[in-house]
C-alpha cells in the first residue's frame, strides 16, 4: 500500500505542499480560489527551532483517531488504507476526540464547518497533491517497503536523486 | 465457536466488529435491552438539541449487523449468568448459550439523595428513552435547571440552550467540570457557556427540589422549584440530575466474579471467572498515570477495550496497554479544550506545573509533570497538537529535554524527531503503523 | 542556537538580552497581545526558497523558485541572475531611503539660510572646512555659505549618472578610487543611478549577475558617500557636531508623571523642534493643567541616537533613550508614553496595534510615512517646524489626559556616555589621533571593529550583538558602535568607562586611561558615516589603504535594505564585514562566492557569514591579527 512519505532534510519550508492541499479540496481546485473559500490546508508545515517539519498523516493500521470517533465518522477504508471522517453517513460533530488520539498532531479543527480536518489523501487524484507540489522531492508516494530499500542501497539513492 | 456480545455500544459493537474480522465462520450474537441499531450516547446532546435526527445517531451503518453476518437479540434483557451451563439466562426465561461472552453492560445514571427527588421525578440522559422523555418535557415549558456541571450535564444544558430553552446549571463543586478541568480552565469555558445565556451557580449545594404546588400542578406549564442552599429558588419545567454513573454489574452478581466498583479485569479483558470478558463503562482497569485499577469511563477507551478483548475471546492473546482514565475533548460553544491525566493537579501535590494563560483570547495550556514525565494536561482555546501532548503521557516518556518548548503555540511532532526522545518514538511509531 | 545566549544565566533562549524587554512580553503576552517574539514564531518556518533569494516574483509567470528540479525561471533566468537582481532591488531601496534623508536636511538647511525655521546652523566651522573642500568661496557670510552647499548637495542628488559623484572623488582614500575606477563602480547622481539600477532589475533588461552586483556596489558608494557621509555631515553642519555627551536609556527611565513624547525613526529635524519647544512655558502651564508635572521628550531608534549625541547643544533636555527597532510596541505598552512622532523609517504596523490598547496617540510626521489606523499627519516642513513641533505638544497633552492607567515601567536602566566622532575624539584626545594609533601600534588596541545596524529577533533581540561585542572587547578589540546596536549596548551598560572591567587587559589599560568606555557610540546608523571618516583618517595618519588596517565590520543582526548598502559600502571600502543572518544570496553560489571570497581580490573587503556568536568574534580577530602582521605591527 502506498504511503506519503517525508526526506525531512530536504523540506525548505516553502508550503507549496499546504497549498497544492488547500486548492485541491477547494471547489475552484486553484490556490487563489482556496483563500477566497477559507480552504485550510491538511498537511501542516510546522517549525522546529525554525526548521520546517511538515506534519503528515500515516493513515495508521490501527489508527487511534478511528477509535477515539464517537460519531463513527472517522473511518478507514479496507480497500485503500484511506483514513477520514469525510464522505461516510455517519456525520462528524467536532467533539475533537480525534485531536486528542492523534499522537502526530495530524488533525486540526476546521473551523467553516467546525469538523475535524484530516488528509485523506487527495481520493480524485492518482499522486495526492502535496506530494506532486513538492518542489523538493522532499515528499514522495510509494510503497514503504519499496522506498525503505531504495533507501538501503545505493542505486536507489540514485534513483531518488533524479526521481 | 459462539460469541455473545451483551451490549451494543462502543465496546460491544467493536468487539463484535473485531471478532467477524478475526473469525468469517463463527457464530456472534450481540444481545441488548435497547431495541435501538447502534447509536452512540455521546450523540444524544445533538440529539436534544436538534441538530441530529435519530437516525443519525448511528456509529455504523444502518446494515452493520447484517453486512457483518452478526444476530441479534434487540430489546432483550439478560438477568442471570450461569457460569458452569455456560447460559445467560433472559428475562424472558430463555437460555442462550454461549462459548465466550462479553459483558459490555455500560453504566447507568445515579440518582443523587437530593431531599425533594423523588417527589419532582429523577431524570438522568444516559439513553435515547431518557432523550425521549427529556424532549417530551420539553413540551411543558421552557425552563430548565441541570444539576451536576460536569461533561454530561454541561453538554445537555448546552443542547438544551440551542433548543430555545432558558438553561441553568447548578454545581456543588466551586467550578464546573471539577473532575478534569482547574479553575483557570474551568473559567474561560464558563465564561464561553455564559455567551450562550446559561446561567451558571457553581459552589452551590441543592438544598431541596419542590414539585409544583397547589392549582399550579394542573396547568400545563407546571414548575418545580430548585432551592439551593442559598435559598435562591430556581424555576424549572424540568429539571435533569447529571451526577455521575454506576456501573452495570449485576448480571454477574453471584457467578463469582470479582466485582469491586466494576468489574475486575486482567490486562486480557478477562473476568476472574473462565470464558467471561467485560470491557467498556462496566469494567475496571488499570490507569495509565495512577497505576491502580478504576474506571475508565470514556469512548475511546471502551473502543480499545472492546478490540482487545475481541482479540482474546477469538484465541489471539494481547494485553491491553494501560489506558488513560480521565481524558475529555469537548467544544461547548466556540471554546475547544482537552484534558487529559492528572489535570487538576497542582504544585501542592508536589508535581511540576507548566502553564500559559492569556484571558483576553481565552487560550490556557496546563502542562502537569512529575521527575520530567508528563502526567496531566489541559489545552484550551487552542488545542492543535494536544494529542502530541496527550501521547507522551500515554508513552510516559522523559521530556526534561524539551520541557521548555511544551508550552509553546508552536510545539508540535517535529520536536520529538531529532533525537532526544526517539525511543518513545520509534515504539510509537511501531504501534501506530 | 540555545548555547548562544550568555547574557544572562536562563538556559532557554530568551525573546531579548535585555530584562526590561523581558518583562515587557511578559505584560504584553499575559494581556493577550501579540507582538514581534509572537509574530515571529507564528511565521516559522520560513520558505526556503526566499531565505536564500531565489525566488523571483517580477513577472505574471512567476513566482519561479530555483530548485534541483527546476534550475532555471520560466524566462531562462538562473539562481545567479535572480539573486542578484533581487540584491539590486534591495540595494536601490536602501540608497533611496538615504537620499530622502539627505534631501530632507538639505532643504531644511536652505530654509534655515532664509531665516524661516527654528535651527540656526550649528557647526559654522564644519561648513566652511566642507565648503572649502568642495571649492566654495568661504568668504561668504554663514547662511549664504550654508545655502549653496545645500544646493551643491541638491545638484549632486540630481545629476546624471554619467557624471561622477563629486564627493566620492573628494572625500574617498586615493587608494580605494583607483579599486573602483578599475571596477567602473564610481557613482553618478544618486537618483539617476536609482533609477538606472531600478531599470536595469525590471523584468528581462539586465540579467548577467556579475552587472548587476557591480549595480550593487555602485550603488552602494552612491549611498555611503552621499546618504552616509553626506547626511551626517550637513547635519552637523544644521544641528552642531556631536560632543561627548552624558545620557541615560532603557525604560526605567519613563517618568510616569510627565507628558512622555517619544520621537522614533531617523530623521531628528522635527524632533529637534520638539525638544526646544517642549522647553516653552506656555506648553508647560498646559501640561500642568493637565496634570502633568512637565514635558519629557525621549529617543527611540536612530532620531534617539541623534539627540542623544547632541543633547549638549541643540537637543539640550533630551529625556534619554527607550530602545531601538525590536523595543517600539515595548516602549507603548507601558502606558506610560502619550505621544510617538514617527518620522522617515522603521515605525512597524505592529507600533499600532499595541497603541490601539492604550492611550497613545501615533503621528507620522514625514510626508512619506503613512500607517493603516494612523490618521494624525503633521509632514515636517522645515518652514513650518515651529508650529508644528508646538501643535505636536498640545497632542500630547491631549492624550496625556486620556490615560487610562495601566501604567507598567520596568524598573532598569544604565547611563550612557555618547557623543563619539572624530571631532569629539580629536578633542579629547588633545587634537591629535596618535595617542590611539600608539595604542593600535603596540597593541594594547589590538584593532578597530564596527558593530553596526539593526537588531532583530532571529536570535533573540539584540542578544547575538551584544555576545560579539563582549567577544571583541575581550579581545582588545575596541568596538564602535552605529545605529540600533548602539542602543543595545546602551541598554546593557557597555558604554560606560566602568565597562572596561569586561574588556581585555590592554584594551582596559587604555580605555582607564583616557576615561573611555570600550565600546564607542557613535551614534545613529547614518553615523556609519561617521565612522567611514573615522577610518579614512586613520589610513590617511598612517599613510595606508583601508583594507590594510587592523579594522572590521560587522552587522551582527542585520535587518532591512539600508543595512544591505551600508554592508556592501564597507565591503567596497575595503573592509571585512560581518553579517549575522545570512543574506538572501545563499541560492547562487556565484554572488555567494562573490561576496565572500572573490570580491576581497577586488576590493579588499568581503562579506564574513557566521551564525555563532563566538566563532564570528574569532574570525574577526583571526583577520585583525592578519593585517597587523601586514603592517608589520
Amino acid at each position: 500500500m502506498k504511503e506519503i512519505l517525508l526526506d525531512y532534510d530536504k523540506c525548505n519550508g516553502c508550503m507549496a505542499c499546504a497549498q497544492a492541499c488547500a486548492a485541491e479540496h477547494s471547489e475552484s481546485k486553484t490556490i487563489v480560489g482556496a483563500i477566497l473559500e477559507g480552504v485550510r490546508p491538511r498537511i501542516f508545515v510546522q517549525s522546529v527551532d525554525g526548521k520546517p517539519f511538515p506534519i503528515i498523516c500515516r493513515h495508521c493500521e490501527d489508527a487511534p483517531c478511528v477509535d477515539a470517533c464517537m460519531a463513527g465518522a472517522m473511518q478507514k477504508d479496507p480497500e485503500t488504507g484511506v483514513v477520514t471522517n469525510e464522505g461516510h453517513a455517519e456525520a462528524c460533530v467536532g467533539c475533537w476526540m480525534c485531536i486528542m488520539a492523534c499522537p502526530y498532531g495530524a488533525v486540526d479543527r476546521d473551523y467553516r464547518s467546525n469538523t475535524a480536518l484530516k488528509c485523506d489523501r487527495c481520493p480524485e487524484r492518482e499522486i495526492p497533491a502535496c506530494v506532486a507540489s513538492c518542489p523538493n522531492n522532499a515528499l514522495f508516494y510509494t510503497d514503504v517497503n519499496v522506498y525503505a530499500d531504495a533507501r538501503r542501497t545505493a542505486e536507489g539513492r540514485r534513483l531518488l536523486a533524479i526521481g | 465457536m459462539r460469541y455473545l456480545i451483551i451490549g451494543s455500544s462502543a465496546a460491544g459493537i467493536k468487539a463484535a466488529e473485531t471478532l467477524r474480522g478475526l473469525d468469517r465462520e463463527a457464530s456472534i450474537t450481540v444481545l441488548s435491552e435497547e431495541n435501538e441499531p447502534p447509536y452512540s450516547r455521546c450523540l444524544l446532546p445533538e440529539y436534544l438539541s436538534g441538530k441530529k435526527s435519530r437516525e443519525e445517531l448511528t456509529f455504523r451503518a444502518g446494515n452493520f449487523f447484517k453486512d457483518n453476518n452478526i444476530e441479534t437479540m434487540l430489546g432483550e434483557r439478560a438477568v442471570y449468568v450461569d457460569p458452569a451451563g455456560q447460559e445467560v439466562i433472559l428475562e424472558s426465561g430463555e437460555a442462550v448459550g454461549y462459548d465466550k461472552l462479553l459483558v459490555a453492560t455500560g453504566a447507568s445514571s445515579t440518582c443523587p439523595p437530593l431531599p425533594g427527588i423523588d417527589k419532582v421525578g429523577f431524570t438522568g440522559i444516559r439513553n435515547l428513552d431518557d432523550a425521549d422523555l427529556i424532549l417530551n418535557r420539553c413540551r411543558s415549558g421552557n425552563k430548565a435547571v441541570v444539576i451536576g456541571g460536569g461533561f454530561v450535564g454541561l453538554e445537555t444544558a448546552y443542547a438544551l440552550n440551542r433548543r430555545g430553552l432558558d438553561v441553568a446549571v447548578v454545581e456543588l463543586a466551586p467550578h464546573i467540570l471539577a473532575l478534569q478541568f482547574d479553575a483557570t480552565a474551568a473559567e474561560i469555558l464558563a465564561n464561553d457557556m455564559k455567551q450562550s445565556g446559561i446561567k451558571i451557580y457553581a459552589g452551590t449545594a441543592t438544598r431541596e427540589l419542590r414539585p409544583p404546588e397547589g392549582l399550579g400542578r394542573l396547568g400545563s406549564e407546571a414548575e418545580n422549584t430548585v432551592v439551593l442552599d442559598d435559598g435562591t429558588e430556581l424555576k424549572a419545567h424540568l429539571v435533569l440530575t447529571c451526577t455521575g454513573t454506576k456501573p452495570n454489574v449485576e448480571l454477574l452478581v453471584g457467578t463469582g466474579a470479582e466485582i469491586n466498583r466494576g468489574i475486575v479485569v486482567n490486562e486480557y479483558m478477562e473476568t476472574t471467572v473462565p470464558n467471561i470478558y467485560a470491557a467498556g463503562d462496566a469494567c475496571e482497569s488499570t490507569d495509565l498515570v495512577s497505576g491502580e485499577k478504576g474506571l475508565t469511563p470514556i469512548w475511546p477507551n471502551a473502543v480499545i477495550q472492546g478490540k482487545t478483548a475481541a482479540y482474546n475471546m477469538a484465541g489471539r492473546p494481547r494485553k491491553v496497554s494501560p489506558l488513560l482514565g480521565l481524558q475529555n475533548a469537548v467544544e461547548f460553544r466556540e471554546v475547544p479544550a482537552i484534558a487529559a491525566g492528572l489535570s487538576t493537579s497542582g504544585p501542592q501535590d508536589g508535581l511540576e506545573i507548566l502553564t500559559v494563560h492569556q484571558p483576553t483570547r481565552g487560550i490556557y495550556r496546563k502542562i502537569v509533570l512529575e521527575e520530567n514525565v508528563i502526567k496531566g494536561m489541559i489545552f484550551v482555546g487552542n488545542i492543535q497538537n494536544a494529542g502530541v501532548i496527550a501521547a507522551l503521557i500515554r508513552k510516559q516518556a522523559d521530556v526534561s529535554k524539551i520541557k521548555d518548548k511544551l508550552l509553546d503555540y508552536s510545539f508540535n511532532y517535529g520536536y520529538l524527531w531529532p533525537g532526544m526522545v526517539k525511543k518513545e518514538l520509534e515504539e510509537m511509531e511501531a504501534e501506530a503503523v | 542556537m540555545s548555547t548562544e545566549c550568555v547574557t544572562c544565566t536562563q538556559s532557554e533562549v530568551c525573546t531579548s538580552a535585555h530584562p526590561s524587554i523581558q518583562e515587557m512580553y511578559s505584560r504584553t503576552h499575559d494581556m493577550g497581545l501579540d507582538t514581534i517574539f509572537d509574530r515571529y514564531q507564528a511565521q516559522q518556518p520560513q520558505c526556503g526558497f526566499g531565505m536564500t533569494g531565489v525566488c523571483c516574483q517580477l513577472c505574471s509567470h512567476g513566482p519561479c523558485r530555483i530548485s534541483e528540479k527546476a534550475p532555471r525561471g520560466i524566462c531562462g533566468a538562473t539562481a545567479d541572475t535572480i539573486v542578484a537582481r533581487n540584491m539590486v532591488r534591495l540595494a536601490v531601496h536602501g540608497t533611496a531611503a538615504y537620499t530622502h534623508h539627505l534631501e530632507e536636511v538639505a532643504e531644511t538647511i536652505k530654509a534655515t539660510a532664509r531665516g524661516e525655521t527654528p535651527y540656526t546652523i550649528g557647526d559654522p566651522d564644519k561648513l566652511r572646512e566642507i565648503a572649502s573642500v568642495i571649492g566654495l568661496d568661504t568668504d561668504k557670510e554663514t547662511n549664504q555659505l550654508a545655502d549653496e552647499l545645500a544646493d551643491v548637495i541638491l545638484a549632486e542628488l540630481r545629476k546624471s549618472s554619467t557624471e561622477p559623484l563629486a564627493l566620492v572623488k573628494l572625500f574617498a582614500p586615493p587608494t580605494r578610487l583607483e579599486a573602483w575606477e578599475k571596477l567602473g563602480v564610481i557613482p553618478g547622481g544618486v537618483l539617476s543611478e536609482v533609477r538606472d539600477a531600478l531599470t536595469k532589475s525590471m523584468t528581462s533588461i539586465n540579467t548577467d549577475p556579475v552587472d548587476l552586483m557591480l549595480t550593487v556596489l555602485k550603488l552602494s558608494l552612491a549611498a555611503g558617500y552621499m546618504g552616509l557621509v553626506g547626511t551626517i555631515t550637513i547635519q552637523d553642519i544644521l544641528l552642531g557636531t556631536p560632543g561627548i555627551a552624558e545620557s541615560r536609556s532603557d525604560l526605567g527611565i519613563i517618568d510616569p508623571d510627565t507628558v512622555n513624547i517619544v520621537a522614533h525613526g531617523h530623521v531628528p529635524l522635527m524632533a529637534t523642534a520638539v525638544i526646544q519647544a517642549a522647553e516653552d512655558s506656555e506648553l508647560n502651564e498646559l501640561a500642568r493643567e493637565a496634570g502633568a508635572e512637565g514635558i519629557k521628550v525621549y529617543g527611540s531608534m536612530c532620531t534617539g541616537q541623534e539627540l542623544m549625541q547632541r543633547s549638549g547643544s541643540s537637543a539640550r533636555g533630551y529625556a534619554g533613550q527607550l530602545g531601538n527597532w525590536v523595543t517600539q510596541e515595548y516602549i507603548v505598552a507601558t502606558g506610560a508614553v502619550d505621544l510617538v512622532m514617527m518620522d522617515m523609517n522603521c515605525s512597524t504596523p505592529g507600533i499600532k496595534s499595541v497603541a490601539d490598547q492604550f492611550h497613545t496617540k501615533l503621528v507620522s510626521v514625514d510626508r512619506v510615512v503613512r500607517m493603516e489606523g494612523v490618521d494624525d499627519h503633521i509632514d515636517y516642513s522645515p518652514d513650518k517646524a515651529e508650529e508644528q513641533a508646538r501643535e505636536l505638544i498640545r497632542m500630547a497633552v491631549e492624550a496625556y489626559r486620556n490615560r487610562n492607567g495601566g501604567v507598567f515601567i520596568p524598573q532598569h536602566q544604565s547611563d550612557v556616555v555618547a557623543g563619539f566622532s572624530v571631532e569629539s575624539i580629536l578633542g579629547a584626545l588633545g587634537g591629535s589621533l596618535d595617542p590611539l594609533l600608539d595604542a593600535v601600534k603596540e597593541g594594547s588596541i589590538r584593532g578597530i571593529a564596527a558593530v553596526v545596524g539593526c537588531t532583530n529577533n532571529r536570535n533573540g533581540h539584540d542578544t547575538r550583538g551584544l555576545n560579539i561585542m563582549k567577544e571583541l572587547i575581550k579581545n582588545d578589540v575596541l568596538v564602535i558602535n552605529a545605529g540600533c546596536m548602539s542602543s543595545a549596548s546602551e541598554m546593557h551598560g557597555l558604554m560606560l568607562p566602568g565597562a572596561a572591567e569586561e574588556a581585555g587587559e590592554g584594551l582596559k589599560a587604555v580605555c582607564n586611561a583616557l576615561g573611555i568606555p570600550p565600546v564607542l557610540n557613535f551614534g545613529s546608523c547614518v553615523d556609519i558615516g561617521r565612522i567611514g571618516v573615522a577610518v579614512t583618517a586613520i589610513a590617511g595618519a598612517l599613510g595606508v589603504d583601508p583594507s590594510r588596517l587592523p579594522v572590521v565590520a560587522s552587522a551582527p543582526e542585520y535587518l532591512e535594505q539600508k543595512a544591505v548598502v551600508d554592508g556592501v559600502f564597507a565591503v567596497g571600502f575595503g573592509l571585512l564585514t560581518h553579517l549575522g543572518p545570512a543574506p538572501p544570496v545563499l541560492g547562487s553560489p556565484m554572488v555567494t562566492r562573490l561576496l565572500t571570497e572573490d570580491i576581497e581580490g577586488l576590493t579588499g573587503g568581503k562579506v564574513l557569514v557566521e551564525e555563532d556568536p563566538v566563532k564570528a568574534a574569532a574570525k574577526m580577530v583571526e583577520h585583525i591579527d592578519e593585517k597587523r602582521k601586514g603592517l608589520g605591527v
